[in-house]
């Protein structure tokens, strides 16, 4: 069987306080922990106005689709990215080789600022996935669990 | 990597719609997102050229509650069919749970559809994933036109190895049999994530599963 990886309700609680304490600190909006193929691990902050899913998705595409410009300046990858709008802006870092943390912040904080925190948060945020890795306590479940028919219904047929 | 978060009770797959150039993959997600309910999706993100061919990929998410006591949340994306986007078609395979791979019917499209498939499995394998071991559904597509192969044949020329896949007649247009190739990938990696699959699961059964038939359940799963 694969396991899969487990954020426990103790996991998320300290993920949380880390990023917590990182918006906190850099007066930023949101963070979001993503893996590099788009999928959210953990959020933080006002995500109600825009929605995260498709921020990951879109920027896990980003961040991979750089790589390739890095490569052409002799790097393996850029670190971090940063993207400027008129009042809002995003700004991504690497976290390991599987994460990438994303902050959106406005007018209140520098892009400075947010860079600066985001090294300790994005090295905090490692520490801890190398746990849940080590531990290894992947969910499980059993055939049992899954629901029995279609699991999306075509309403026209 | 498919994360279960407890707090919220969430988890995440994601599924690929792989397949040639024009084959359809995007018509798929098109469809699925008309059809389901808003309140089971998010939007369709699509970045593409003014021609309207995929640049990078689409994106749909869906929610489902499929297994006990969690939100389920499947994550469509489709890749760049065009030749030269091999990179962009990496990226999107990263951490795939599940692929959907769409063959263009018409005769003439045979050779892409090979090469595609081929280009799937090369791709798989650069991320040290071979084709056997991911849930993956055929969908042979576009059989309202004149010029189309024989299922038959198209099995013969996609489908012809010691591990068979479960293969669909699709008209994406129309979305005959789009739901029933999605249930199945979905319901197939389920399967292969749950705990009792691992002395159970057996070959897929070689059928194909034709445009006029209702859309199968449990079709070449064995739970």
């Amino acid at each position: 069987m694969n396991g899969i990886p487990v954020l426990t309700i103790e996991d998320v609680a300290t993920l949380d306080g880390v990023l917590g304490d990182f918006l906190k600190k850099a007066e930023a909006d949101m963070t979001v922990v993503i893996d590099r193929g788009g999928n959210v691990i953990s959020q933080f902050g006002d995500h109600n106005v825009m929605d995260v899913t498709i921020i990951a998705a879109l920027a896990a595409g980003s961040f991979a689709a750089t790589r390739e410009l890095a490569r052409r300046i002799g790097e393996v990858e850029f670190n971090a990215l940063y993207h400027q709008g008129n009042g809002s802006h995003m700004f991504m870092n690497s976290v390991d080789d599987d994460t990438i943390m994303i902050t959106v912040f406005g007018r209140r904080t520098t892009v400075g600022l947010v860079r600066f925190y985001s090294t300790a948060a994005a090295h905090n945020v490692a520490n801890l996935l190398k746990t849940l890795q080590r531990n290894g306590h992947g969910f499980e479940f059993t055939a049992a669990d899954i629901s029995a028919g279609p699991i999306f219904a075509d309403p026209t047929s | 990597m498919s994360i279960i978060n407890y707090a919220s009770r969430e988890i995440q797959f994601k599924i690929v719609y792989y397949g040639p150039a024009l084959c359809g993959k995007t018509t798929n997600l098109s469809y699925i997102h008309q059809r389901i309910n808003p309140v089971n999706r998010g939007d369709l993100v699509s970045l593409a050229t003014a021609a309207d061919r995929t640049l990078f990929f689409d994106f749909l998410p869906l929610n489902a509650v499929v297994i006990k006591g969690f939100v389920t949340k499947f994550q469509l994306y489709t890749v760049p069919g065009q030749v030269i986007y091999n990179a962009t078609r990496q990226l999107v395979l990263r951490s795939s749970d599940g692929i959907c791979f769409v063959a263009d019917s018409q005769w003439e499209k045979m050779e892409e559809n090979v090469e595609s498939f081929k280009n799937l499995e090369e791709n798989l394998a650069k991320q040290n994933v071979c084709i056997d071991d991911i849930p993956c559904v055929l969908q042979y597509n576009k059989r309202d036109l004149p010029n189309v192969a024989p299922v038959t044949y198209m099995e013969y020329v996609l489908n012809n190895r010691k591990k068979r896949l479960q293969s669909f007649e699709v008209i994406s247009s129309t979305g005959q049999n789009v739901f029933a190739g999605l249930n199945a990938v979905s319901q197939i990696l389920l399967h292969k994530f749950s705990k009792q699959s691992e002395a159970s699961q057996t070959v897929a059964q070689p059928m194909t599963i034709p445009v006029t038939s209702p859309a199968p359940q449990n079709q070449g799963i064995s739970a």
